[in-house]
């Protein structure tokens, strides 16, 4: 004769369903709070330095642009590349050229910062914006300074100079 | 019908005010990487500069010999040929250049040439540019490439010192201006 299962064997596996489906609704939304390791960078605006008159001073223009980094520490990398020989950051007009020095803060405002090498990372930059375009939360988190050095001017040839600075991003 | 014509062409310009101040900067999209880029320009006008000059001092000058003193000096352009043109002027009647003691007077001869090193160049006239020169310099002050681009040379000549009073100190200015060719 076949012996039947005790009422507590029985209640097992319903408890360990209870058990999963438990698990399976505490975990779900830690899965939707977690970064998505995605980055973007925008509110970039061209940069004109115009007709510099005095080429004994140094030329600096800066711009505040929205960096946003979904990460778990809101971390990025910021990796820049110029338009000169191996991404050197060179403007030219014609056969001459003229160097520029490139700098970014992680914070919006600001008319100095670190400074970049060509195709170097800077590594260990965190956001403050919450939203991917800064449509809601702070406006701009970061800032892209752009310096004409005077011995730079001093040396150039006259003349209307051009050039692209491309800016690529990563998480951290 | 003409007012439709004008309210699209205001719309259209009304979209194109909006879409921005970035015509030739890219923003990036969200994802692994991020990549925006902007145009970057900036334009450099004509500019002449004239630097390493010294006073010229003839002391204790024997009136039987012309006196000429020759110094390197930084002239600097920044135009295609790196061309410029100098003028020269005197602090004597009408600028000539002359030397002054009271109201006595000496004059000076001056002269210029586009090299560095040189004892002798080109005769200055008060007042007139000395056109066709071109400079080696590349940097505004010489301070990198030639140290020096040009050379001016100033004389008394012989006749000249010999109407001058023994012992008695004779001034004036040289003043060079140099504008981009």
């Amino acid at each position: 004769m076949k012996r039947g299962r005790s009422p507590r064997a029985r209640a097992l596996p319903r408890l360990i369903a209870v058990a999963v489906g438990l698990a399976s609704t505490l975990l779900i939304p830690a899965a939707a709070m977690a970064a998505s390791n995605k980055v973007r960078i925008t509110n970039l605006t061209d940069v004109a330095f115009g007709s510099l008159a005095n080429l004994s001073v140094d030329a600096v223009r800066s711009q505040s642009v929205c960096l946003y980094a979904d990460t778990n520490t809101n971390g990025y990398s910021i990796t820049a590349t110029g338009t000169g020989p191996s991404g050197a950051f060179q403007l030219t007009s014609g056969a001459a050229a003229m160097d520029y020095e490139v700098q970014w803060s992680s914070s919006a405002g600001q008319s100095g910062g670190a400074s970049l090498a060509p195709n170097m990372p800077l590594t260990g930059q965190v956001s403050p914006a919450t939203h991917q375009t800064c449509a809601n939360g702070p406006a701009t988190s970061a800032s892209l300074i752009l310096l004409l050095r005077s011995s730079a001017l001093s040396s150039a040839r006259a003349g209307t100079y051009n050039g692209t600075l491309t800016l690529i991003v990563g998480p951290e | 019908m003409n007012a439709r014509l004008l309210k699209f062409t205001a719309g259209c310009a009304g979209a194109l005010l909006a879409s921005g101040t970035a015509l030739g900067a890219t923003q990036g999209t969200l994802g692994a990487t991020s990549t925006g880029s902007v145009s970057i320009n900036a334009s450099v006008p004509n500019r002449v500069q004239i630097g390493g000059l010294s006073d010229v001092s003839f002391t204790n000058q024997d009136p039987a010999t012309a006196a000429a003193n020759a110094q390197n000096v930084c002239v600097w352009s920044n135009t295609s040929t790196k061309g410029y043109n100098v003028t020269a002027s005197g602090s004597g009647a009408g600028s000539a250049f002359t030397l002054a003691s009271g109201a006595s007077t000496v004059p000076y001869s001056v002269e210029w040439s586009g090299s560095s090193g040189q004892s002798s160049g080109s005769a200055l006239t008060s007042g007139s540019a000395l056109t066709g020169l071109t400079s080696t310099a590349t940097n505004a002050n010489c301070a990198s490439g030639p140290a020096s681009s040009a050379s001016l040379i100033v004389r008394i000549s012989s006749a000249n010192l010999q109407t001058m009073q023994a012992a008695t100190s004779y001034t004036g200015t040289l003043t060079l201006v140099v504008a981009p060719e």
